[in-house]
């Protein structure tokens, strides 16, 4: 479909500019469209002066910030505001009868055997949560009027209470948001400075506890994420620039500075999202629309799927795990994640089981071969011993590492009390990192009914390229693509985010008793509403799902459908694709029994222009800068290993296995049976031997 | 492949196998048509190898699942032999001179074979919704005398033989349950979950080999153990004992059943004796079931880990043949595991002096407040049920008060049903669902709260009370902490202007009833009077125990603005200690 808003620029030179901060480093990508150049600039986080860092790391890629076009930007501000629970003093008004539901949740234990389990740690005390006279029914209609003292009450009371912002959620508001809307009005009137959320504006799905925990997380990050973004507009200003800001979401999409500031709770995961667009537009630019993006950083490694170019949606979330964290059920890219980085401790525990992560050396005091004063053993540490990484090229050769030490470690921490030799341990210690994240892949692959051999698997992070090679051997999967600036490819995604909005609405009704023009016009109703806020409306394209599921069943499927079937009422089409999805998802379905519909999704997406990267020059031969001992398959027996520079490589080389590449941010191993040939653009593609 | 065992490979396989009973358990739960299973997560999913030991288990569902599937296999190899299975076998069971359960708990398992040699079950427990007799939903209620009454009993039946189904059994099963799409639904996705045990496992022993395998597992059964006797050899040897009761088994009106654990360690090894507890019951209240002794020793050895066979070789547990939980087939066993949340409960508090850093004080203690009302929807013609498990109050914790509104110690990932699904999907009125003010028991560190679930019916129907069971034991406290409030199922009937307190299943109730149920809290942790004034302040301020309950019991006085009066506090609690001294005084002469 198009949005037909003649709206969007001409592209002629453009720069644009990706800004994404990570928990060690703030990285900036740009492209000069014109130039066909990159610039990259690296700076370290500075978690109390963010925007200031933002500012740092412009300066220091030398852009001029008034030639800037467009930048993107992803923060840790959302996610962080609420882990480290610096949020707003926040009020919560509810239906009467339903204060407690936010502390309650939904009573469950999943950690079952622990008899000091707790759950989510309210935001809103109870003592700031006020109940409203008012009820509707889940038909919509109204049970009893809502009551305009109860209100002014709640509000005089919050006043009282100096709130700083204030969250609305009301039962099935979600099908009929008059009352939130009222008392929206009362609230912003009576306390016209305090930010506030109002469940329907957050998430039109039925159930509360979920609906009032995104809320109240929305209202409690809203200030201080509204205030960021406020600052950075305006520093930004302060040095010349004055193209569009566009800020990174969950759902791998972006979104404007205002909607960032009415909806922070949409920017909480930004972070893992930008390296999985970044892979699904290799995939694509490479022949290969189904990709796993596989990123492994310091801490942990993190796999998503990408099937037909479309990264794979989660219809929400835990902040701080499903035990005892806060729900956010806004849509984001699927991602698992798994406590397996560079700098995960290798441990052996009680009965002497050797173990790996999920503790972290982390930055600092990082891996024993940085020299920062750690004293564990990590897979990082490991990865020297073998040979794997150069301690006198990391980083370019910035960082001298520690060689001698990582062997201290591995040796006394590991190979001595399991009467190892230190290789064999530190060997031991990689394949158990690769077995876990193997797992992880697994997770978002073969659970869900896709098998891997169908996948490329895309690798990112500095240590995603170390061990991809391994990870691939172990699915099968037959090729790894290692793209240009792996270590800065989520900034690299930002680059390439298109905007995206979704929007959920509860509609429930047996399949075969759907109205279909009543769910039209809840389509045209989302639409409107994507319209008014969309940037780039030219070309702008639209995804409706069905949330399905057969009756008596709770969890649903969510079934892809266009405009026309649901004009034409294609009831039939919709039921057999339901019928096909349930089969590859769980490997049997039930034809003749009942479906049901629970919610209709709808994301708009709207298109940013393409750039068009550089081509990498054709070289001959690849010729390896030098040669290093390295041990590969074998513990016993280091193999004399060609070391490659990344730069020095031209489209059309090949190489074979075994072989080092390294460049800035990472090393590329290939084993013994990999073959590697670089792509006209410039990835490396390589083929896993006996995968 | 030599058998090659190596630190890695043992590892590898030690996180593999796990996954493989939680793969199993996420697709069942996802497809599964009946809220016990997918909200109630009521079942559980494992490998159990030939000689009935468990290989894996999935890690969130109910806990007094945990290795309890062992016997079934036991009693189905010497049913069959080891040579009477075949690939393709589909075998059913629920049958209590073995399983030792409520029927509605349906077994599912399937042989497992590697390049022809049988070395493994796949095996699923679920909660059918239905399986005949005389109620539908959680099970038939503690009046059932017999399991003719209860319902359907399958013993062992296989319904595929290599493959073929049974289909003369099947209409059997079809024709004798209220719900079969939902049941034969279930089943199913229970025979789906065994089948991609089946190929998840060859794809590891493809990997590994079978030998490599075999010995990686018997090696990760001794490494729990000592895991688990490592903990266990930190405790002081000795015997350590505890006794509770409910109220009564709802048959035999005003009779206590006592509860007692006698555990003795000695060093490093546990024996938990429930020698004590009452006799079988003819109120359906029986099981034959280790699971209240495994569940206490399992969450204090080490909750977080995944469980195995090893997870218990340290441990021994004595309970007599006649037991209540070792009932005599046909002994009636609907409502079997009501007794075990406080059977735990009991084991751990006996433990309390032995590892008081571990050991919190009593918490509600019974298998959450069921909220069940069911009938005929009078316009659509329908049939509905609201389902709903409502927590209550965990008892103070040595550092820390208890949580509030949470399901008991049996019930792991069982979650409530939401305000909006039920009324969705039901003809009733959720007027509220409310912590319960002063339910926590006082103590340094306060007991969590129970709940009011408040439910007003739109039509007709009838509703499952339950019993009260804990008015003369009530969550306890430990250290001096004080028990907290038990819970009670209340009715008000439309005219009405009290409730009133209920008992008994499919009791009938007109148009807009209201009814209230009510959790209980959990027992406070140490001297109430040691607890933190500003602690005690802020519960006032929540409202979480009332100004005269921080006067009365803590001893904190507080002003009209809700500053603390240190000096009235202080005067107050001396007089608390000094009327608790002379108290003693005269319980002594």
């Amino acid at each position: 479909m198009i949005l037909d808003t003649p709206k969007g620029r001409e592209p002629g030179r453009v720069i644009v500019v990706a800004i994404d901060i990570g928990g060690t480093f703030t990285d900036l990508i740009g492209f000069d469209d014109e130039a066909q150049r990159f610039v990259e600039a690296k700076s370290l986080t500075t978690p109390a002066e963010l925007v200031q860092g933002v500012i740092d790391c412009i300066r220091k890629s030398g852009l001029d910030a008034s030639a800037i076009d467009e930048l993107i930007h992803g923060s840790t501000i959302a996610i962080n505001t609420l882990i480290e629970r610096k949020g707003a003093k926040t009020g919560l008004v509810v239906t009467r009868g339903t204060r407690d539901v936010y502390i309650i949740g939904r009573g469950n234990r999943p950690e079952a055997y622990n008899l000091f389990f707790h759950r989510h740690r309210p935001l809103v005390p109870r003592h700031l949560t006020r109940e409203v006279d008012e009820r509707l029914l889940a038909s919509g209609e109204t049970h009893a009027p809502l009551d305009r003292v109860s209100i002014a009450e709640a509000c005089r009371a919050l006043a009282a209470e100096g709130v700083e912002a204030v969250a609305v959620c009301f039962l099935h508001s979600y099908v009929n948001p008059a009352h939130e809307r009222v008392a929206g009005e009362m609230i912003r009137a009576a306390l016209p400075s305090a930010y506030l959320s109002l469940s329907h504006e957050i998430l039109r799905e039925y159930r509360e506890f979920e609906r009032m925990s995104t809320t109240v997380v929305n209202a409690y990050i809203g200030p201080k994420v509204g205030g960021y973004v406020k600052g950075l507009k305006s520093s930004l200003g302060g040095i010349g620039f004055d193209g569009a800001l566009s800020i990174m979401r969950s759902n791998g999409g972006v979104m404007t500075p205002e909607i960032a500031t009415e909806r922070p709770a949409a920017m909480m995961e930004s972070g893992p999202v930008g390296g999985i667009i970044a892979s699904a537009q290799v995939g694509r630019a490479l022949g290969s629309a189904n990709v796993i993006s596989f990123d492994m950083g310091g801490t942990t490694a993190k796999a998503s799927l990408v099937r037909d170019g479309e990264p794979t949606m989660a219809p929400g979330y835990y902040v701080g795990g499903y035990a005892s964290g806060h729900p956010v059920m806004l849509p984001m890219i699927d991602v698992v994640e798994v406590g397996a980085g560079g700098g995960s401790i290798a441990w052996l525990d009680d009965v002497g089981a050797l173990k790996v992560g999920p503790q972290s050396a982390g930055a600092d005091p990082g891996p024993i071969c940085y020299r920062g004063g750690g004293a564990e053993p990590t897979i990082t540490d490991a990865n020297v011993l073998l040979g794997r990484l150069d301690p006198d090229n990391f980083l370019g050769g910035q960082m001298k590492l520690d060689a001698d030490g990582a062997r201290r470690g591995v040796k006394e921490k590991i190979a001595a009390p399991l009467r190892m030799d230190p290789v064999t341990a530190a060997q031991a210690i990689v394949e158990i990192a690769i077995s876990k994240m193997s797992l992880a892949v697994r997770e978002v692959s073969v659970a869900k009914g896709y098998d891997p051999r169908d996948f490329a698997l895309v690798a990112s992070g500095g240590a995603g390229p170390l061990h991809a090679a391994a990870i691939a051997r172990e699915l099968h999967i037959p090729k790894v693509v290692v793209p240009l600036f792996p270590s800065h490819f989520s900034a690299l995604g930002m680059l390439l985010a298109d905007e995206r909005h979704d929007f959920i609405r509860t509609l429930y009704s047996d399949l075969a008793g759907v109205d279909f023009a009543a769910l039209l016009k809840i389509q045209r109703e989302m639409v409107e509403e994507a319209r008014a806020s969309l940037r780039h409306a030219a070309g702008a394209e639209q995804q409706i799902h069905l949330d399905l599921r057969y009756v008596g069943q709770e969890f649903t499927l969510s079934v892809p459908v266009s405009v026309e079937q649901l004009e034409t009422g294609d009831r039939r089409g919709v039921r057999a694709a339901f019928d096909a999805l349930y089969e590859h998802r769980y490997a049997h379905h039930s034809p003749d029994e009942p479906v049901e519909m629970v919610n209709i999704r709808l994301a708009v997406i709207g298109k940013r222009p393409k750039l068009s990267f550089p081509r990498t020059p054709a070289t001959a031969r690849a010729t390896p800068a030098r040669q290093r001992e390295v041990y590969f398959t074998d513990a016993r027996k280091p193999l004399l290993s060609p070391v490659y520079q990344r730069e020095a490589l031209g489209a059309g080389n090949r190489i074979a296995g075994p072989a080092l590449i390294q460049e800035h941010g990472t090393t590329t191993v290939l084993f013994e049976q990999d073959t590697c040939t670089v792509a006209p653009s410039g990835e490396l593609i390589i083929m896993v031997g006996g995968a | 492949m030599a058998n090659t065992l190596d630190a890695v490979t043992l590892e590898v396989i030690r996180n593999a196998l796990p996954a493989v009973a939680n793969e199993m358990a996420t697709d069942l739960q996802r497809t599964s048509y009946n809220m016990m299973i997918y909200e109630v997560r009521d079942f559980c999913t494992a490998l159990i190898n030939t000689d009935g030991e468990l290989i894996c288990q999935n890690v969130g569902g109910v806990s007094h699942f945990v290795a309890d599937l062992g016997v079934i296999i036991t009693d189905g190899m010497q049913r069959y032999g080891k040579d009477g299975f075949a690939p393709g076998d589909v075998i059913i069971t629920n049958h209590q001179a073995v399983a030792g359960q409520h029927l509605n708990n349906v077994v599912i398992y399937m042989p497992y074979f590697y390049q022809g040699e049988l070395l493994m079950f796949a095996m699923v427990r679920a909660h059918w919704i239905d399986v005949g007799g005389m109620s539908t939903g959680f099970g038939a209620g503690p009046t059932v005398a017999d399991p003719w009454m209860e319902g359907l009993q399958l013993d062992q039946l296989k319904i595929y033989q290599a493959g073929e189904l049974d289909e003369t059994l099947y209409r059997v099963l079809k024709d004798n349950i209220r719900f079969p799409e939902s049941s034969l639904g279930d089943m199913k996705s229970q025979m789906a979950a065994c089948r991609l045990a089946a190929r998840r496992m060859d794809e590891l022993f493809d990997k590994y080999s079978r030998d490599t395998i075999l010995a990686a597992i018997a090696q990760i059964f001794d490494e729990t153990e000592t895991k688990c006797r490592n903990v266990v050899s930190q405790l002081a040897d000795g015997v350590y004992e505890a006794a509770a009761a409910l109220d009564e088994d709802g048959v035999t009106r005003g009779e206590p059943v006592p509860i007692h654990a006698k555990v003795t360690i000695d060093q490093g090894a546990m024996t938990i004796d429930l020698s004590g507890c009452s006799k079988e019951r003819r109120a359906a209240v029986n099981s034959r079931t280790l699971a209240g002794a495994r569940v206490a020793y399992k969450a204090l050895t080490g909750p977080l880990d995944p469980v195995n066979e090893g997870s218990f070789r340290a441990l021994k547990v004595i309970i007599p043949e006649g037991s209540i939980m070792m009932a005599r087939f046909p002994a009636p066993m609907s409502t079997w595991s009501m007794i075990v949340p406080m059977v735990v409960d009991t084991i751990v508090a006996a433990l309390a002096r032995a590892m008081p850093e571990r050991v919190p004080a009593g918490h509600h203690g019974l298998l959450g407040g069921a909220v069940v009302f069911f009938g005929v929807h009078p316009k659509t013609g329908r049939r509905f049920v609201v389902q709903s498990i409502e927590g209550g109050g965990w008892g103070g914790r040595p550092f820390e008060d208890g949580e509030s509104g949470t399901v008991s110690v049996c019930q792991g990932d069982v979650r409530n049903g939401s305000i909006e699904g039920i009324e969705l999907k039901c003809p009733v009125m959720v007027e509220g669902r409310t912590l319960r003010t002063d339910s926590g028991g006082a103590g340094k560190y306060r007991g969590g709260l129970g709940i009011d679930m408040r439910v007003r019916n739109l039509v007709e129907g009838k509703w499952n009370f339950e019993l009260v069971k804990r008015s003369h034991c009530p969550p306890w406290g430990l250290w001096g902490g004080k028990p907290g409030e038990y819970g009670v199922y209340l009715l008000r009937e439309p005219g009405e202007n009290d409730f009133r307190t209920m008992g008994g299943a499919h009791h009938p109730v007109p148009v807009k009833s209201e009814v209230i149920v009510r959790t209980g809290g959990g027992g406070g942790w140490g001297d109430p009077l040691e607890r933190d004034p500003a602690a005690v302040r802020a519960d006032v301020q929540e409202e979480f125990i009332s100004e005269r309950s921080a006067r009365e019991d803590y001893g904190v006085v507080l002003r009209d603005d809700l500053t603390i009066d240190q000096t009235a506090t202080e005067q107050a609690r001396n007089a608390l200690r000094s009327r608790r001294g002379s108290a003693q005084q005269g319980a002594k002469g």
